[in-house]
């Protein structure tokens, strides 16, 4: 283990339980993030990947377990938020980024960008702004930013999201399968943004199903198979030498 | 032509009338827009014993006729009138405008809540999502997120809501309150010139089709979003 500080550790997460009526989705999940990890998780559908990644940021309240960020721990019980100005301030901290986007409709490119920060973090409307349209310069989407989202392409909204994450200068950010809703050749652009993220040192935690992405960018992968993790650990160590059978099938029937 | 120059003689009261019905409707209306929102939102996702009382108040407005309603509060005041009287209400309540306009709040909001309560449970999910995810407080989820889109989804119906409310202020006439139909009335039973209805429908048309005019322009801007040009 490499030698650490506490503030290194941004997200920890324990033996996350999640169950919809009797039915057990996550059973005893445990993840750390440190600054500049960049994590991907990996699994087949249903095995609770999506579940896991918004029991962090308690869009889904898990039903044991524990979540820190930065070494605070969020209190919850029996299924109910304990201090919701205290989920509030810790999810300024998690960026988040939807598989279908999740743009507010009603505002324009630069208002979602800007509406974190000015109505959450109380910005100034025109610092904001800058800060908005240099996002939007970021992903490539300056032109764009009077347009609403329903004129903008699934991956360009999906940039637009990204920005909007950004804009909260968040710690890290979970990626909720960002291309799965997208067209195949629309994918590239926003991995490219992600991938951007990854090599200026963000923390990002990421489920997905690119695979290249998983094996190239990211510096660990989590594998989840049936509510637990099945493997961890680097990605060129996983995917040239899995110990578990199920992953082993899992990257076969991938490639 | 005879038929002007009894329009001619008729104006001054109908148009005395039509702001009589105006202010009936356009109270009436507003006191209901003021509460339902609240309402709505209890509806939606309120406790249980709220959501029960609630829905016993609308089957009750719903299920009633609006004269009905009316003569229980015109009539039925006139029984508590000590009551009243000592409360400090009864001057309230002497009034059949008053009456009219608490009646038709009443009975609007309970139209409004529903309505309202169909746009809260219409706006998409991933939106509040989104607007947690990033940390807003829910007072700020609803101002910014929830009653935008909830008000957009239900402006046709709201605007209709009011339009039969207008219609409906008619009945104020039977509780001797002389909007534009009282007026109407009074001038028909002096006269006897039956005209002078064709010349109120002409009014009450003109009052709404300028309300349509108004309520679709302001339909038009809130759906600068929607307007996607060359996508479906």
């Amino acid at each position: 283990m490499q030698p650490q500080t506490p503030q290194d550790l941004v997200l920890h997460a324990q033996d996350i339980r999640k169950s919809f009526g009797t039915h057990e989705v996550l059973k005893g999940i445990s993840l750390q993030a440190r600054n500049h990890d960049v994590i991907s998780i990996l699994g087949a559908s249903g095995s609770g990947k999506s579940t896991f990644l918004r029991c962090l940021n308690f869009l889904e309240i898990p039903s044991s377990g524990s979540v820190a960020v930065h070494g605070e721990t969020i209190a919850f019980r029996n299924g109910r938020i304990g201090d919701q100005r205290q989920i509030e301030r810790m999810r300024q901290h998690l960026g988040m980024v939807f598989q279908q986007f999740n743009l507010w409709t009603h505002r324009t490119v630069l208002e979602n960008v800007m509406e974190g920060p000015v109505q959450v973090k109380h910005k100034p409307k025109a610092e904001a702004r800058d800060q908005a349209e240099a996002l939007l310069a970021r992903v490539g989407l300056a032109e764009r930013m009077h347009h609403y989202p329903s004129q903008l392409s699934g991956g360009q909204q999906q940039r637009v999201a990204i920005a909007r994450a950004l804009a909260m200068e968040p710690d890290a950010i979970l990626f909720d399968e960002p291309t799965s809703a997208l067209d195949p050749e629309l994918v590239g652009e926003v991995l490219k943004v992600m991938q951007d993220l990854a090599a200026e040192g963000r923390t990002m935690i990421v489920v997905t199903h690119e695979m290249a992405f998983a094996r190239e960018v990211s510096t660990e992968v989590v594998f989840l198979h049936q509510g637990l993790v099945a493997e961890q650990g680097p990605p060129e160590k996983l995917f040239n030498n899995p110990e578990s059978e199920v992953f082993a099938r899992f990257i076969s029937k991938i490639r | 032509m005879a038929f002007f120059d009894t329009l001619a003689a008729n104006l001054p009261k109908l148009l005395d009338g039509t702001v009589t019905t105006l202010a009936l409707t356009g109270l009436g209306a507003a006191i209901a827009a003021a509460a339902s929102p609240g309402l709505a939102l209890l509806r939606a996702n309120g406790p249980l014993p709220a959501q029960l009382a609630l829905r016993a108040y609308i089957s009750f407005v719903r299920g009633t006729p609006l004269l009905a309603q009316l003569f229980l509060v015109f009539y039925g005041s006139g029984q508590f009138r000590a009551e009243l009287t000592a409360l400090g209400l009864w001057g309230f309540f002497r009034d059949p405008f008053n009456c009219a306009v608490l009646v038709f709040a009443v009975n609007s909001c309970a139209y409004q809540t529903e309505i309202l309560r169909g746009g809260i449970q219409a706006v998409a999910v991933g939106e509040i999502e989104a607007a947690r995810a990033v940390g807003m407080s829910r007072p700020t989820i609803l101002r910014r997120v929830v009653f935008p889109h909830a008000y957009r989804i239900a402006w046709p119906a709201l605007g209709n809501e009011i339009i039969l409310l207008m219609k409906a202020s008619a009945l104020a006439s039977i509780v001797t309150v002389f909007d534009l139909m009282g007026r109407t009335r009074q001038i028909f039973s002096r006269s006897f010139e039956f005209s002078v209805y064709f010349q109120a429908a002409v009014l009450y048309l003109i009052i709404t089709a300028c309300f349509v005019y108004l309520w679709r322009f302001a339909e038009r801007r809130m759906s600068r979003h929607m307007a996607a040009p060359g996508r479906a």
